[in-house]
């Protein structure tokens, strides 16, 4: 089975400073593999592990994307070789102008079977890119899998929906996003990561994936942390229903 | 000078960082060391990801590396709470990789690859601590077996590794003067009837056992030799400085944590309505810690720089070990000086860095061993 897994590079969250103005400043962030997408990873390579294949990695971005400790980070998590779309168009991509730079980046990679994404980005979370990435693909598209087995040319995918779990028979080609659940991510050895500095890397830019000129549709206008606010200094005493419903009346009124 | 590490380093030890977030947290590091139990669950881990053969040639399946990223590693396990014997391995099994026969490698990498200590270091008895050549325990031939009699002592790990690397004199040859001709390894299986081992209590390394081990006409066979009858300390040598700036790497690591640790607490702290750390006697601390601190790392990675370079460190490697275990100590003294009266509870780590810590101011070669042998050596260079 042939395998895009789809990855994005993050700040890391402790790093990211608020600023007085409410701002956030990413300036002395170090920059990671988004957490979500090691599940994806880590699923792709459980597939191929289990039923043969190959695993590639595909990211796209601004020059973030050129950090070489990243690059080799990723593919000593497993994947055989990694497909980069770098363009500075690509600052702040929003979720359709990423899809589309991946849709037209899997087209040129040619032949798969299975793309996975994790079920969001670390950073924004805004869970759209698999979604329509499948939709631009026009293949079958599924999200919040926690469980993928191989069969055949096809895949049986879980869902946890509430208590019960949906079992989904999809055919391939398809888009997946995975949650958390679906696995822990290995942890590389030395062997990987030395391993990793000599697995090819193919990068392109936004014309080379025959997307020139493309722009993002939607702009950003702030993104502004939460106003501080004052410790409400109340305290309940006691374990009676009654200190209880007052503790959850008064939380209800602040939030109302 | 090249200050940096290399990508692969630094991957390295994010991946250790991720393990030891998995598999050495601090309430796990507590747990064991309150009831004195092997860290299983953290070492486990650690084999799994491939780092008991780091630093293991490649013909034994392992992952060669330099000696400064086995360093690194050391460092990073201690600096994040861990304990010291967890890592390094990969070191003490030279000596058997080089001069043991082709069962005892396999004995040894069998181990090795499972994550568990392969054996038992069988030197210092009770009358043979920083002297050697007092070794008293026996081999004896007789019908075609070989048989050990002797005691030894401070045995790390003699309840768990299936082996003893054991040095002994020949029986037939007790009054022999010279001492470097005088010993031969012996490949002495634990299980072996005979051998009566014993736990000592020590005032720290809890989850780690050190025992007195007793060999009473053990019987082995001509085969258990390791190398050449009466090179044992000769092959001893081989691979002391760096098991020797291991220690001090450790050591360091150790430092750092007690560290970072006071650090944060001189900031949080409230004492006279502001946080201690405005206080410029905890100023003073803090900045002789870190100088001590960027001393040892120096010494350390300079002298790992040298192995790595084939240059000598007979004169590095002992002051690096010598400076570390002192250095070490101290800032772990300062820091718990920091914590006041929590830093002596054992709701902090800082008292079990505390106890720990002292000990390599004693095992593999004592202060006054290293000064030993740097102090000749270095006189000698202005001979």
């Amino acid at each position: 089975m042939n395998i895009i897994t789809c990855y994005k590079i993050v700040p890391e969250e402790q790093d990211i400073v608020v600023l007085p103005d409410r701002s956030l400043s990413f300036a002395r962030a170090e920059w990671k593999i988004g957490q979500y997408d090691l599940n994806a990873i880590e699923a792709g390579m459980q597939i191929v592990e289990a039923a043969g294949g190959k695993v590639s990695a595909l990211s796209v971005g601004d020059k973030q994307l050129e950090n070489s400790k990243l690059k080799k980070g990723v593919l000593s998590r497993g994947p055989e070789d990694l497909y980069l779309v770098m363009d500075e168009q690509l600052e702040n991509s929003d979720t359709f102008l990423t899809a589309q730079v991946l849709t037209a980046a899997i087209r040129k990679i040619g032949e798969f079977d299975l793309v996975i994404c994790g079920e969001g980005s670390s950073d924004l979370y805004a869970q759209q890119v698999g979604a329509q990435l499948g939709e631009m693909l026009n293949i079958p598209t599924i999200n919040g899998i926690s469980k993928i087995t191989p069969e055949g040319n096809k895949i049986i995918a879980e869902r946890t929906l509430g208590n019960e779990i949906e079992v989904l028979e999809i055919s391939l080609p398809a888009v997946v996003s995975v949650t958390t659940d679906i696995n822990l991510p290995r942890i590389p050895s030395m062997k990987n990561i030395l391993a990793a500095g000599k697995k090819p890397i193919i990068e392109w830019d936004l014309s080379a994936v025959g997307l020139q000129g493309v722009t993002k549709q939607t702009e950003v206008i702030s993104t502004l942390a939460p106003e501080n606010v004052e410790r409400k200094k109340v305290i309940f005493e006691g374990e009676s229903e009654e200190v209880i419903q007052k503790l959850f009346e008064s939380i209800r009124k602040e939030l109302l | 000078m090249d200050f940096r590490l290399t990508e692969e380093q630094e991957l390295l030890l994010e991946s250790l960082r991720e393990i030891m977030a998995r598999d050495c947290t601090e309430e796990y590091m507590k747990e064991c060391n309150e009831k004195g139990e092997y860290p299983t669950r953290f070492i486990n881990a650690l084999s799994e990801n491939g780092f008991g053969l780091l630093g293991v040639p490649e013909e034994h399946d392992g992952t060669p590396v330099d000696t400064m990223t086995m360093m690194l590693v050391a460092e990073e396990i201690t600096k994040n709470g861990g304990p010291h014997f967890a890592f390094g391995q990969a070191l003490s099994i030279v000596d058997m990789l080089e001069f043991g026969s082709e069962e005892q490698i396999a004995d040894t990498m069998r181990a090795v690859k499972a994550g568990e200590v392969a054996f038992v270091l069988g030197f210092t008895e009770p009358q043979a601590g920083s002297d050697s050549s007092a070794i008293a325990t026996t081999y004896t031939r007789k019908n075609g077996k070989v048989y050990i009699n002797g005691h030894k002592t401070f045995m790390s790990n003699a309840l768990r590794a299936p082996y003893m690397l054991c040095m002994a004199r020949n029986a037939d040859d007790a009054g022999n003067p010279d001492k470097m001709n005088a010993f031969s390894m012996w490949w002495v299986p634990m299980s072996a009837p005979g051998i009566k081992v014993e736990r000592l209590h020590k005032i720290g390394w809890h989850m780690m056992d050190t025992c007195e081990v007793y060999l009473e006409n053990v019987e082995i066979e001509e085969k258990d030799l390791v190398g050449v009858e009466g090179n044992g300390f000769k092959q001893v040598l081989i691979n002391f400085e760096v098991e020797r700036l291991l220690m001090a790497a450790s050591v360091l690591g150790m430092a750092e944590c007690a560290f970072e640790d006071a650090a944060r607490y001189a900031n949080q702290r409230v004492q006279f309505g502001k946080p201690i750390g405005t206080f410029q006697l905890i100023q003073e601390k803090i900045t002789y810690m870190k100088i001590k601190i960027e001393n040892m790392r120096n010494m350390v990675y300079r002298c790992a720089w040298e192995i790595d370079n084939k240059m000598p460190v007979q004169i590095s490697s002992a002051l690096a070990k010598l400076y570390c275990a002192q250095s070490s100590f101290e800032v772990i003294d300062d820091a718990m000086q920091i914590m006041g009266g929590i830093g002596y509870t054992t709701d902090t780590r800082i008292s079990r860095l505390w106890l720990d810590s002292r000990v390599f101011r004693i095992g593999g070669g004592t202060d006054e061993v290293m000064i030993h042998a740097a102090g000749r050596a270095i006189l000698k260079q202005y001979k």
